[in-house]
């Protein structure tokens, strides 16, 4: 074996003041390229608790892998009873309609549910084992993907009652998530290192992405929103919103072209992955920096 | 590292050591906690805890360190900074080679995959390549003597099975370094005779090992040198006969100054 000096050995005496982490002295760069090959020479690694993570959920339940498929299902079923049932709103192939919504949603919200406790969750584990704790959020988001991706089974059978519906702008759905996805990791490696010095995190993450749901298009279309331009505005502030509008735009249309899916709005769906890029980064850096602390954290 | 002006390089190095932990935040981790200590601050309790302090020391290449103490000494703290998972807040650490851990054996477990796959999910963590770890797996079963249950999953196992399979990693990525603390007595009695082996034929093969154990007679028989922690800091180092012998003064003169104060000040002695 090569001998090696761990980089953290070099570091000098921390000083007294720094209470939130004794920052390591490299630079945002320096943080952001290794988190960055953190993540590539450890992929076999994210591979295996992805594959563990699917194993443990629904591994205990009679329906087993049918879950995945059934989760999204009867959560249309729930907004269609409040949507359609309660406030008696008369959107063509209503079904649809929401669950293009419902399913990119669930994965958005589920995953940065999982991700924001993926650390503290797993005390003993950074206490024993000396690894790069980054690929714990990256495996959290890609498990969330796999779920996602179960959720077209569901979307194929919803087809076939809504045959008319379907388009080849469907293939564009792999961009769409591609965007999404950036996003949600952005966002989930952030809320992972602060939910490590703030437990508050992840309670206010649950009423915070409730909100959140509401504020985007999950259950409306901005379309409906004609005439309401103040919350129009606010909403092209949201990245999610521009993010729903794309799939249901490419997997069902719009509401009054009686017919099949319509092109997503390409310039701001790119103008959120830009965003999402940088969101990432700084993410990243912010992770490597508090990583040294983790462990001493969870003492 | 290269071209050191020394002859040769320790197999671990530590000088001046220190770790520090911040009381505010693994005591309070709610926003509200922090805010309230943060206001306190100026006439509250310290806010930091030094767990080791100007700690000094170096393990050469072929030697096993013994590292005694009481409760709450920093022993276990030391494994980690030697181990590289809490960093120095002062001094370094220097370690040369490959390290391999047994602070609590099964650490990194999925309990859902079965024991081979978590021969090399634990791998994985530890950056063992892919390759070298397939190599490495049937070594690490037969070890482990887990039969058919290698491909169970890990969470119908026993303690006992999961502590034979995680050891068996541990010994078997070829350590230059190996830390272990506490493990010695793990499983039955065949398996403890075998890990015992284990660990001597790593020392035979110029590993550098240190141990953190309660049980005094492991010092003796495995290390040839051993330092006696109290406190944070290093009180004692010597062979090991010798730091245990200190050790235990050290232990029985407190227990008398105790049983003295408690005649002094708690009235009536304890009477037969």
């Amino acid at each position: 074996m090569s001998t090696s000096s761990r980089p953290g050995a070099r570091r000098g005496i921390a000083s007294d003041a720094a209470t939130f982490v004794d920052a390591p002295s490299r630079g945002p760069i320096a943080l952001l390229r290794q988190g960055i090959s953190d993540l590539t020479t450890r992929l076999y690694l994210i591979r295996y608790l992805v594959s563990a993570e699917l194993k443990r959920t629904h591994a205990d339940t009679a329906a087993g892998t049918l879950w995945w498929i059934l989760d999204p299902i009867l959560q249309m079923g729930v907004y269609w009873v409040l949507v359609a049932v309660i406030f008696q709103r008369t959107t063509p192939d209503i079904l649809l309609f929401l669950f293009v919504g419902i399913l990119p949603w669930k994965w958005f919200a589920t995953t940065l549910a999982e991700t924001s406790t993926c650390i503290t969750s797993r005390q003993g584990l950074i206490r024993q084992l000396q690894f790069p704790k980054l690929v714990l959020p990256a495996a959290a988001t890609a498990a969330g993907t796999v779920s996602f991706a179960f959720g077209f089974v569901a979307l194929a059978l919803l087809y076939l009652l809504y045959p008319h519906r379907l388009s080849y702008w469907i293939l564009a759905l792999p961009v769409i998530a591609a965007v999404q996805f950036v996003f949600t990791l952005a966002l989930g490696i952030m809320l992972a290192a602060l939910n490590t010095f703030f437990r508050d995190v992840q309670n206010v993450l649950r009423h915070a992405t409730r909100l959140w749901m509401y504020l985007s298009p999950v259950l409306y279309s901005l379309d409906q929103l004609e005439g309401q331009d103040t919350a129009k505005k606010v909403l092209g502030l949201n990245p999610m919103a521009w993010i729903l509008s794309a799939y249901r735009n490419a997997l069902y249309g719009a509401e009054k072209v009686n017919g099949h899916g319509i092109m997503p709005d390409w310039l701001p769906l790119f103008g959120v992955l830009g965003i999402s890029v940088l969101l990432l980064g700084a993410a990243i850096i912010l992770f490597k920096r508090a990583e040294p602390s983790f462990a001493r954290i969870l003492a | 590292m290269s071209g050191e002006a020394t002859a040769h390089r320790a197999a671990i190095d530590v000088r001046g050591l220190g770790i520090r932990y911040n009381l505010n935040l693994t005591k309070r981790t709610t926003l509200k906690g922090s805010l309230g200590t943060f206001l306190r601050r100026k006439h509250d309790a310290p806010t930091h805890f030094w767990a080791l302090h100007d700690v000094s020391f170096r393990v050469e290449q072929g030697e096993s360190l013994g590292v005694i103490g009481p409760n709450g000494a920093g022993k276990s703290t030391l494994l980690l900074a030697l181990a590289g998972i809490l960093e120095p807040s002062e001094g370094r650490v220097q370690v040369g080679g490959r390290i391999s851990t047994l602070l609590t054996l099964g650490a990194g477990f999925e309990p859902e995959l079965t024991g081979r796959e978590n021969i090399d999910l634990v791998g994985a963590f530890l950056g063992v390549p892919r390759k070298d770890m397939e190599e490495l797996a049937p070594a690490i079963i037969e070890f482990a003597e887990l039969g058919a249950f290698i491909d169970a999953p890990v969470k119908t196992y026993s303690l006992g099975m999961k502590s034979r399979l995680g050891f068996s990693i541990a010994t078997a990525v070829q350590p230059d370094i190996l830390l272990l603390d506490e493990v010695l007595g793990t499983g039955d009695q065949v398996f403890r005779v075998r890990s015992q082996q284990r660990i001597r034929e790593l020392m035979k093969s110029a590993r550098a090992i240190v141990l953190v154990t309660h049980d005094l007679t492991y010092i003796a028989e495995f290390c040839n040198r051993a330092i006696l922690l109290e406190q944070g800091k290093i009180v004692f180092e010597g062979g090991p006969e010798e730091t245990v012998a200190v050790y235990q003064e050290r232990v029985l003169h407190q227990k008398l100054l105790a049983a003295s104060d408690a005649q002094r000040f708690g009235g009536d002695a304890p009477k037969r």
